[in-house]
């Protein structure tokens, strides 16, 4: 289906150029600031847990999900993680990136197999917001993506290293405000993107399905739900064509 | 736990890996109607009012103000990014000052 002023329209290949890589990139360097920091933050955990620079690093590189990450050296540091309970917990902490690639899949799908799934392996939350963000403002080149994954991975895996190796130098990411800047970035493109009325009503909805989920089941469902909730008030309540 | 680092590296980064794919690959088959597009568009929306809610409700007024400043340098500068950076420092400086 073709819509033509839609930024999900439908082209037959879209374009992947190392323009739109470079524009992704230096997007991406300030919130490659807030990742490094995150980083630091993990490598804090993970040496605490017993965890070298090498055995940090390639957890890094390997999951690539702080959230994720954190649970499994806590669950591990228990001493009674099982591979299926490794395994579930990540896939319940990450279920959130079943709706990010969802999102992104009209837009990215274009590129080209190869490309789109080689983009998804960069693919976290502060660039998904951003790339999303982008989208809607008309972003072709879907070589944007990776561009902003490039120096978000560059900072994620230093600051694990820096992290695992410096820990007892180290101040607390906390003492820099650097644990808020993810929810300061949600904040600011939050408010950049909403631009109609009617972009308040996922705003509302996804607020208060995180608060309400939250109490009951936990911050990993509270995420997914928000986004869940948002999308289906904004279906629910869209006018014209089914 | 008897299994070796690199086969507890490779079960986790198989289930981060499946996530990453998983709904990318569904939505292949889910028809992008206008209703589905509204539902898309509004999800970014959604989560990230979800994180920033979240945020402020696990601070107290430190990361409430550092938010809510957020939202007003954003729409005061025009630019998210340097919003989000001043909001930091916000918190920081609450936090610094004992908020």
């Amino acid at each position: 289906m073709r819509h033509e002023c839609a930024p999900y329209g439908a082209v037959t290949r879209a374009l992947f150029s190392l323009d739109g890589f470079r524009r992704g990139a230096r997007d991406g360097v300030p919130l490659a600031v807030s990742i490094f920091a995150y980083g630091v933050g993990f490598g804090l955990v993970a040496a605490q847990a017993g965890f070298g620079v090498g055995k940090a690093v390639a957890t890094s590189a390997a999951i690539y999900s702080g959230s994720a990450q954190l649970a499994a050296v806590n669950l591990l540091q228990s001493g009674e993680a099982t591979l299926w309970a490794l395994f579930a917990t990540i896939l319940v902490i990450n279920a959130r990136y079943l709706l990010f690639g969802a999102a992104l899949q009209p837009w990215l799908w274009q590129a080209g197999p190869l490309r789109a799934y080689g983009s998804l392996l960069l693919l976290g939350d502060a660039n998904w917001m951003l790339t999303m963000r982008r989208i809607r403002a008309g972003e072709a080149d879907r070589a944007y993506l990776a561009g902003t994954g490039a120096p978000v991975t560059l900072g994620w895996l230093a600051g694990t290293a820096l992290g695992t190796a410096a820990v007892s130098v180290l101040p607390r990411p906390e003492a820099l405000g650097f644990d808020l800047m993810l929810a300061c970035f949600a904040a600011g493109m939050m408010t950049a993107m909403a631009k109609t009325r009617a972009d308040l009503l996922p705003v509302l909805v996804g607020a208060g399905a995180a608060l309400g989920i939250f109490h009951w089941l936990g911050p990993a469902p509270a995420i997914i739900g928000a986004g869940l909730a948002g999308a289906a008030a904004a279906a629910l309540l869209h006018r014209g064509a089914p | 736990m008897t299994e070796s680092f690199p086969v507890l590296l490779g079960v986790m980064a198989a289930a981060a890996f499946l996530c990453r794919v998983a709904g990318f690959t569904l939505m292949r088959f889910v028809p992008v109607t206008p209703r589905v597009e509204a539902a898309l568009r509004a999800t970014p929306l959604a989560v990230m009012a979800g994180i920033t809610a979240l945020a402020v409700q696990a601070g107290g007024w430190a990361e409430g103000l550092a938010l809510a400043s957020v939202v007003g340098l954003t729409l005061l500068l025009r630019s998210d990014v340097a919003a989000a950076l001043l909001g930091v420092a916000v918190v920081a400086a609450l936090r610094w000052g004992g908020l």
